[in-house]
C-alpha cells in the first residue's frame, strides 16, 4: 500500500492518495487548524447507470429507473437499527445523496471521527434488505418524488433535459417515478449492490481535523477485500441532435424561471476536464454581470441578478446551462444565440478572458479553504478520472483559442433548448 | 484564533477575528433597526443599492468588473429578520494577497472598494443613481415574487405572519411588494442615510493576518457623522393567542405543508434548545423517528427554535389526508416529553448533536461572524466552549419544564387544490 502525496504547484495545498489493498481508492487531506471532519464514501453509481454487466456475463442487465437512489435509502437501515441511531452515539451528522453518476454516504463531525468512520465503512459494506422494508420505502420515496415535483427549479431542469436527450437516462428524475420504483424488489437491490458497491468501483474521501495514519489503520481494520469483477456500464446510443427546442410547464410560482441549455458533445477524463474549463470560462464570460449581453438584458428588465450559468457533465452527457428568472425567457435565448454569433465573427475579448480566468482561479482556491469542499473535490475528481488540483493547472494553461474552439463547436443554435416554468397568470 | 471587539463609536462594534488557517479575508457589516411595515422595503432597497454601484464604480458592470479582476471577490447585500429586528447587511470576501499570482494587494483594493460602497454610494442630487437603482428595485420586487417558488420557505414565512400578527415580526424583511413598488430612489437613499445615523451597527472582519486598516477606516468614516443611534431590543417574546389560529392557502401543489407554531414564556434558552433538538431537530428525534419513520405521515417533520420570539415552529410536508393524523401525532410526541418520557440516550444524542454543530464554529469565516453576532444579540460574548458548558448543565427536569411551557399558538396550512375538488 503506497502513499502518494499530491501537491498543487500553484497553491502548495496537498493531500494523500492510497490505493488500498482491498481495492478502494482513498484520499486524505489533513487540514491543520480546522475542527471539523468531512468523510464521503462513494460509489460510481448514479441514476444514469441503468444498464450494466460484469466480466463473464453474456447479457446486459437493465434495471428500473430510480434504483440507485432507492438503494441509497435502503442501505441506511441495517439489520438491527437505523444508521442515524449509530451516528447519534458519536454526535456526527450523517447523510447520503444520489446524483446522476454517483452515490455517496457521508458524515461531518467535530469529535469522535474515528468511531464515525468505522460506522460509515461498516454499514456501506453490509447490505440488509427484506421485501417488507422495500415495500415501506416505496411509500416514503413516493412522497419524495411528489415533493420534488413541487419544486420549480427541479422541474425546469428535468424538462430541459427531456428536450435535449432522446435516450440517455440523464433525462429521468434521479428518484425515478412512482411506477418505476414499484418494480424494485429486494433481489434487484442485492444485484445492484454487489455490482456497484465493489470497493474497486468506490472511493473514500476524508478531510479536516484527522490523522492520515489513523484513517488508514481504520481502513485496514474495516475494509473487506474485493475482487475486481470488471464492471461495464453502457448507455443507449444518443443522437447528437436535440429532441425539441422548447418546453413550458405551469406551476404555482411567483416568478417565472427558465433553463436555457446547449447540448454539447460528451467526453471523459482529461478531455472532459479541459472542455469543462473552456465551457466554464465562455459561459461565465457571457453571463458575467459586466458583459454586454447581461447589461443589455438587465437594462431592458428581461433578467435580474438571479441570472447564472453552470456546466453540467457526466458519463455520456455534457451541457452548458443558463438559468434565471424572467417573464421573457425567449428574449434571453435569442440574445444569447446572437451574442455567440457576434463573438464567433468578432472574436472574444482578451481582457475579459483573462479577467474571468482569474476570477475562476480565485473561486477554485477558495474551495480549498473549506473542509466540506475539499472532501467533495477529492471524491469528484477521482470519479472523473482526474486529480484534485488538476483543474487549477488546466485553467492556468487554457488559451483564448481553446475557449473559442469550444464556443465554435458546441454553442450551436440547433443544439439550444429552453425550458420554462410559469405561473397561471404569467 | 484571536477575537477582539472594540466599540468604535456609540452603538457601533468592530470585531476582529484573526485565524491564520484562512486563505480569504472577509467582512460583514450589519445595520440593525426595528422591523416595521412602513420602512422594511425602503431599508432593503437602501442597502441593496450599495452592491449595484458606488461613486468609484458608477455602474454594476464596472463594479463587477473590478470584483472579478480581484480573483472573483464577492460583494453582496442582504436583508434578514431576527425576531422584531430587521438586519440589513453588506458582506464581502476575497482571496488574500498571498495567493494573488500577479502580486496585487487584494486586501487594500477591497478595503477601498468597501469604503466606497458604504460611505460614498453612487448618489446624485440626494438620490441613488437612477440606472443602478432600477436594477436594485427590480431585483427586490422579483425576490418578493419568487418567495412562493420555494414552497417550504414560503409556508414558514406565512406561518410567521399568522403567529406574530400585530407584532413587527409578522412583516417580511423585504417589506411587501406594494410598499417596495412605492419607494423611489430618493426614498431609498433617505432610508439608507437613516440607517447610517440611527441604526445599531456591528462589523466583523475575519482574516488570516491582522490588518488594522479596516477598523481604522470604519472609525474614521463614522467619526465624521452625527449619529443618534436607537438601540434595538433583540428578544421580544410573542404573547400566546387566546385560541389556536388556523390559516390556510390553496395552491396547485402535490404535497401539502403544515407549520405549527408553539409559544413559550420560558427564559431557560438552553433547555428550550435541548427540548427542540430531542423533539424534532435530528434524524433520531421523536418527530423523525415516529411521525416520519414509524407512521410514514410526513416526508419531513422538523422543529426549530425562534428564540427572539419565544417560539418553536414545527414544519412538515404532508398529504392532505394525513394532516389531522400528523397534527395529533406531533402533539402526542410533545405530550410524551411533557410526561417525562425521554430516554438518557435521547438526551445524550441531543447534546452530542449540539456539540457537533458548535464545535465546528470557526471552520468558515461565516460561522465565526454568525456565532459572535448571535452572542452580541444575546448580550454576551461567550466562546463556543463556554456556551457548550451551559448546555451540559441542562437536566432532564429542565427539559420537561421547557416542554410544559409550550402551547400551540397557531397552524398554517398550504393545501393542494385537486384533493379539494
Amino acid at each position: 500500500m503506497e502513499k502518494n502525496i499530491i501537491t498543487s504547484p500553484r497553491t502548495g495545498d496537498s493531500c494523500i492518495h492510497v490505493k488500498h489493498s482491498s481495492g478502494l481508492d482513498i484520499y486524505i487531506c489533513e487540514m491543520p487548524g480546522f475542527s471539523s471532519v468531512e468523510a464521503l464514501f462513494g460509489t460510481k453509481y448514479g441514476s444514469v447507470n441503468t444498464m450494466f454487466r460484469q466480466k463473464g456475463d453474456a447479457d446486459y442487465t437493465v434495471v428500473p429507473e430510480g434504483i440507485a437512489h432507492f438503494l441509497e435509502h435502503k442501505l441506511f437501515e441495517n439489520e438491527d437499527c437505523d444508521v442515524f441511531e449509530l451516528y447519534a452515539k458519536t454526535g456526527a451528522s450523517g447523510n447520503a445523496f444520489t446524483s446522476f453518476d454517483k452515490t455517496a454516504y457521508l458524515f461531518s463531525c467535530s469529535q469522535n471521527y474515528q468511531e464515525s468512520l468505522r460506522i460509515l465503512l461498516d454499514f456501506v459494506q453490509k447490505p440488509y434488505f427484506t421485501q417488507a422494508t422495500v415495500d415501506k420505502e416505496q411509500g416514503i420515496i413516493g412522497q419524495e418524488i411528489q415533493m420534488t415535483n413541487d419544486s420549480p427549479e427541479w422541474r425546469v431542469f428535468f424538462n430541459m433535459l427531456s428536450c435535449m436527450y432522446h435516450e440517455h437516462p440523464v433525462k429521468i428524475d434521479i428518484a425515478g417515478t412512482v411506477e418505476s420504483i414499484a418494480k424494485i424488489d429486494a433481489d434487484l437491490l442485492y444485484k445492484c449492490y454487489y455490482t456497484f458497491y465493489n470497493l474497486n468501483n468506490m472511493v473514500l474521501s476524508i478531510a479536516g481535523n484527522i490523522s492520515a495514519d489513523e484513517v488508514l489503520a481504520i481502513c485496514d481494520e474495516c475494509l473487506k477485500p474485493c475482487e475486481d469483477k470488471g464492471l461495464e456500464t453502457v448507455f443507449p446510443d444518443e443522437p447528437e441532435d436535440i429532441v425539441k427546442s422548447e418546453i413550458y410547464e405551469v406551476q404555482p410560482v411567483g416568478a417565472s424561471i427558465f433553463n436555457i441549455g446547449y447540448k454539447c458533445r460528451p467526453c471523459s477524463g482529461a478531455e472532459r476536464l479541459k472542455r469543462s474549463a473552456a465551457a466554464s470560462i465562455v459561459s461565465s464570460m457571457l453571463a458575467d454581470a459586466s458583459s454586454d449581453m447581461y447589461q443589455k438584458l438587465l437594462k431592458e428588465e428581461v433578467i435580474n441578478s438571479s441570472f447564472d450559468t453552470e456546466v453540467f457533465t457526466g458519463d455520456g452527457y455534457f451541457s452548458v446551462i443558463f438559468s434565471g428568472e424572467s417573464s421573457q425567457p425567449g428574449r434571453v435565448r435569442d440574445a444569447l444565440a446572437d451574442e455567440v454569433d457576434r463573438w464567433l465573427s468578432e472574436g472574444i475579448c482578451s481582457k475579459d478572458f483573462q479577467r474571468i480566468k482569474k476570477s475562476t482561479y480565485g473561486m477554485l482556491v477558495r474551495m480549498l479553504n473549506n473542509v466540506e469542499s475539499v472532501a467533495n473535490l477529492m471524491m469528484n475528481s477521482h470519479m472523473e478520472g482526474t486529480g484534485p488540483y488538476d483543474m487549477i493547472s488546466v485553467l492556468s494553461e487554457l488559451t483564448e483559442e481553446d475557449a473559442l474552439e469550444f464556443l465554435r463547436n458546441e454553442f450551436r443554435r440547433d443544439r439550444l433548448v429552453m425550458s420554462v416554468i410559469k405561473g397561471d397568470e404569467q | 484564533m484571536r477575537y477582539n471587539r472594540t466599540e468604535i463609536a456609540r452603538n457601533i462594534g468592530f470585531s476582529s477575528i484573526i485565524d491564520e488557517k484562512f486563505k480569504t479575508g472577509s467582512l460583514t457589516v450589519r445595520f440593525m433597526t426595528r422591523l416595521s411595515g412602513e420602512t422594511a422595503a425602503a431599508n432593503a432597497l437602501g442597502i441593496g443599492a450599495l452592491s449595484s454601484s458606488s461613486a468609484d464604480f458608477p455602474t454594476l458592470a464596472k463594479l463587477n468588473e473590478k470584483l472579478s479582476s480581484l480573483y472573483g471577490a464577492g460583494l453582496s447585500t442582504f436583508a434578514r429578520k431576527r425576531g422584531d429586528v430587521q438586519i440589513l447587511g453588506l458582506t464581502a470576501s476575497w482571496l488574500t494577497k498571498k495567493y494573488a499570482f500577479d502580486g496585487e494587494d487584494v486586501d487594500r483594493e477591497m478595503l477601498s472598494l468597501i469604503r466606497g460602497c458604504i460611505f460614498s454610494p453612487n448618489v446624485k442630487d440626494g438620490e441613488f443613481d437612477a440606472e443602478s437603482y432600477a436594477i436594485t428595485k427590480k431585483d427586490l420586487l422579483d425576490r418578493i415574487d419568487a418567495e412562493l417558488n420555494n414552497k417550504r420557505g414560503y409556508a414558514l414565512s406565512r406561518a410567521s405572519e399568522v403567529a406574530f400578527r400585530g407584532e413587527p415580526a409578522e412583516y417580511s424583511c423585504y417589506g411587501s411588494k406594494e410598499s417596495a413598488a412605492a419607494v423611489d430612489s430618493a426614498g431609498a437613499y433617505s432610508a439608507y442615510k437613516e440607517l447610517l445615523s440611527d441604526a445599531q451597527v456591528e462589523i466583523f472582519y475575519i482574516a488570516p493576518v491582522e490588518d488594522p486598516g479596516f477598523c481604522d477606516m470604519f472609525r474614521e468614516s463614522f467619526s465624521g457623522m452625527s449619529r443618534t443611534p436607537s438601540p434595538v431590543v433583540f428578544r421580544t417574546p410573542s404573547p400566546l393567542s387566546s385560541e389556536v389560529n388556523t390559516d390556510s392557502d390553496e395552491y396547485d401543489v402535490r404535497q401539502c405543508k403544515m407549520v405549527m407554531t408553539f409559544k413559550t414564556s420560558s427564559e431557560d434558552f438552553f433547555a428550550v434548545k435541548m427540548l427542540s433538538t430531542i423533539f424534532g431537530e435530528t434524524p433520531v428525534s421523536k418527530l423523525f423517528m415516529n411521525v416520519r419513520e414509524k407512521m410514514s405521515l410526513c416526508y419531513y417533520c422538523a422543529s426549530r427554535v425562534v428564540s427572539a420570539k419565544g417560539a418553536i415552529m414545527v414544519d412538515s410536508g404532508v398529504e392532505r389526508a394525513n394532516i389531522e393524523k400528523a397534527k395529533a401525532e406531533i402533539l402526542g410526541q410533545l405530550e410524551e416529553i411533557k410526561k417525562g418520557n425521554i430516554t438518557d440516550s435521547e438526551t445524550e444524542s441531543a447534546l452530542l448533536s449540539i456539540e457537533n454543530t458548535v464545535n465546528q464554529i470557526g471552520d468558515t469565516p461565516a460561522s465565526y461572524s454568525g456565532w459572535y453576532f448571535e452572542r452580541f444579540c444575546e448580550g454576551n460574548s461567550r466562546s463556543p466552549e463556554e456556551q457548550l458548558a451551559l448546555y451540559r448543565e441542562v437536566t432532564k427536569e429542565r427539559i420537561i419544564e421547557a416542554a410544559k411551557s409550550l402551547s400551540l399558538d397557531s397552524v398554517y396550512l398550504m393545501l393542494d387544490k385537486e384533493a379539494d375538488a
